[in-house]
């Protein structure tokens, strides 16, 4: 009865602690590959991360990823428009970061549109998350 | 007072200690309040000015009735036909010499007393009414407020005018019987014929005067001395706006969450509205957010008038209008218009939305007069 207890125990520990590391990214991924998605590439993610796009205000200027999160993900960014502080997107300095599905889905929607003018296709999406998850 | 007899003069005691502070000290309130009238940045140094002023009023009020013998108000009581016979007198190059007030400048005294009173009374209304401090707050609108500062300036500028006309009086007089009135003032004595009266001295109260004074001083403003770079002193609070964890969440991701107060409640609605075309971006809000934050917006409004420049806002906004940018409104470019152009591209400053590079209390929403700071320019950025 003992061993079976402590079997018991350790199953649903071990169930609980896949379900902690899987988190927010994994649940994307797999929500992205039901809408379509591929394989999901970071080496893919980084080029579309440095891409330029033509920015619709300012002719002859250009948008990209890093316009606002520099090129140093471990650093302090700053919003293009308002100069607002924007906290690291590298998951090893802010452990914040990538934990709220709602959050990363919100903001992937609003600087997809922002930076190549429409919204993301949901391999794009995985793309950028698992390049950024390892950062 | 009169005397005519030269010979046999000795110095006497004419203005006693509490007098002579009183006199210096209203002149300081006085100037500092009128010196810090003109920028809004000032206001609390420019109450402090009040303050002293009022208070010192109140002194010479009480000290006038149970005063030493020159400084009682009975003693330079003097009728319309006495002024008239001595400004005759001064043109004729034959006016007597008063030991205390002579009766023009008696009937000035009484004027700058009546009219510094009317000026503090005016000036706490505006205080209570516009600006939400002071002991009438509460107890009074904007409007009547914001109408009584015209007022309070015409009253303080006639104050003013007082003041010239009393300096004149004094050089007049004081070249006209060959001795220093000023110094007069500073040192309390005058020269007068043997056997003439003197007044009591009353150090102990007028030492005790002026150190409540200067302790009054250090008290209103010991704030600044305390203050360090990361929280510099915020003389004036506010009153505690509401807010809501929602709304500063969703606005403040990227930009200050500008306080509802700020703009009317049709603006709000609008910008809502529009939440995928926010100034070019499209927020991607879900319908749950756009509701709280949306109501928030709505219910603290510029039309609750919780603030100064809430009203002012209403105030200035047409009933059709629906500005969407603050820094847009006519309110808001009214009151920014003297902030030159080095500040907009500064590094500190960057962007005419980032309020509290100036505004210290921009996040709490309340702009008060005394909150603002301009931040110091590196030497590149104030060139032009």
């Amino acid at each position: 009865m003992k061993k079976k207890l402590t079997l018991f125990a350790a199953v649903a520990l071990s169930l609980g602690a896949t379900a902690a590391s899987a988190g927010a990214v994994d649940e994307l991924l797999q929500q992205y590959q039901t809408q379509g998605a591929g394989d999901f590439s970071a080496e893919r993610g980084k080029q579309r991360w440095h891409e330029d796009h033509p920015d619709p205000e300012q002719p002859g200027k250009v948008r990209n990823c890093s316009s606002c999160h520099t090129n140093d993900f471990k650093a302090i960014g700053k919003h293009a428009k308002t100069g607002e502080e924007i906290d690291p997107l590298a998951p090893s300095v802010n452990k914040e970061r990538l934990t709220d599905k709602k959050f990363i889905e919100k903001w992937l929607k609003r600087n997809c549109k922002w930076v190549i003018d429409r919204e993301c296709t949901p391999q794009e999406k995985g793309d950028y998350l698992v390049f950024l998850r390892d950062q | 007072m009169k005397t005519t007899d030269n010979s046999d003069r000795s110095a006497i005691i004419v203005w006693d200690l509490p007098t002579r502070v009183f006199h210096w000290l209203l002149v300081v309130g006085f100037a500092l309040a009128l010196i810090t009238s003109d920028d809004s940045r000032y206001l609390y140094a420019h109450v402090y000015g009040g303050y002293l002023f009022a208070g010192l009023l109140a002194f010479r009020f009480i000290w006038g009735a149970v005063g030493s013998r020159y400084a009682k108000f009975r003693s330079f009581a003097y009728d319309w036909p006495s002024v008239t016979a001595y400004l005759k007198g001064l043109i004729n190059g034959q006016a007597s010499r008063y030991i205390g007030h002579n009766p023009a400048g008696s009937w000035a005294i009484f004027a700058m007393l009546l009219l510094g009173l009317l000026v503090v009374i005016t000036g706490l209304v505006v205080l209570g009414g516009e600006e939400r401090h002071g002991p009438l707050n509460g107890l009074i609108s904007f409007k009547v407020g914001k109408g009584t500062k015209e007022i309070h300036e015409l009253l303080a500028w006639s104050m003013f005018g007082l003041v010239v006309l009393h300096l004149c009086g004094v050089i007049l007089e004081s070249v006209f019987h060959k001795e220093n009135l000023i110094w007069a003032m500073i040192t309390g004595r005058k020269e007068a014929a043997a056997g003439t009266p003197g007044a009591a001295g009353h150090h102990l109260l007028g030492v005790t005067l002026l150190f409540v004074g200067a302790a009054s001083a250090l008290s209103y403003f010991h704030g600044y001395l305390v203050e360090t770079a990361d929280s510099p002193y915020r003389p004036f609070r506010g009153p505690q706006l509401p807010d809501n964890a929602v709304w500063r969440e969703a606005c403040g991701e990227c930009h200050l969450a500008y306080h509802p107060n700020l703009l009317p409640a049709r603006s709000w609605q609008l910008m809502m509205d529009e939440q995928a075309e926010h100034f070019g971006d499209d927020l991607g809000l879900d319908e749950e957010t756009v509701k709280e934050v949306t109501d928030f917006l709505v219910k603290n409004a510029a039309e609750a008038g919780m603030t100064e420049a809430a009203w002012e806002m209403m105030e200035s906004i047409g009933p059709d209008e629906k500005p969407l940018s603050i820094v847009e409104t006519k309110y808001w470019k009214h009151e920014h218009k003297e902030i030159s152009d080095a500040y907009w591209k500064s590094e500190k400053v960057r962007a005419k939305g980032n309020c509290a590079a100036c505004h210290l209390d921009a996040k709490e929403g309340t702009f008060e007069d005394s909150s603002m700071r301009l931040p110091d320019l590196s030497k590149s950025e104030r060139k032009p």
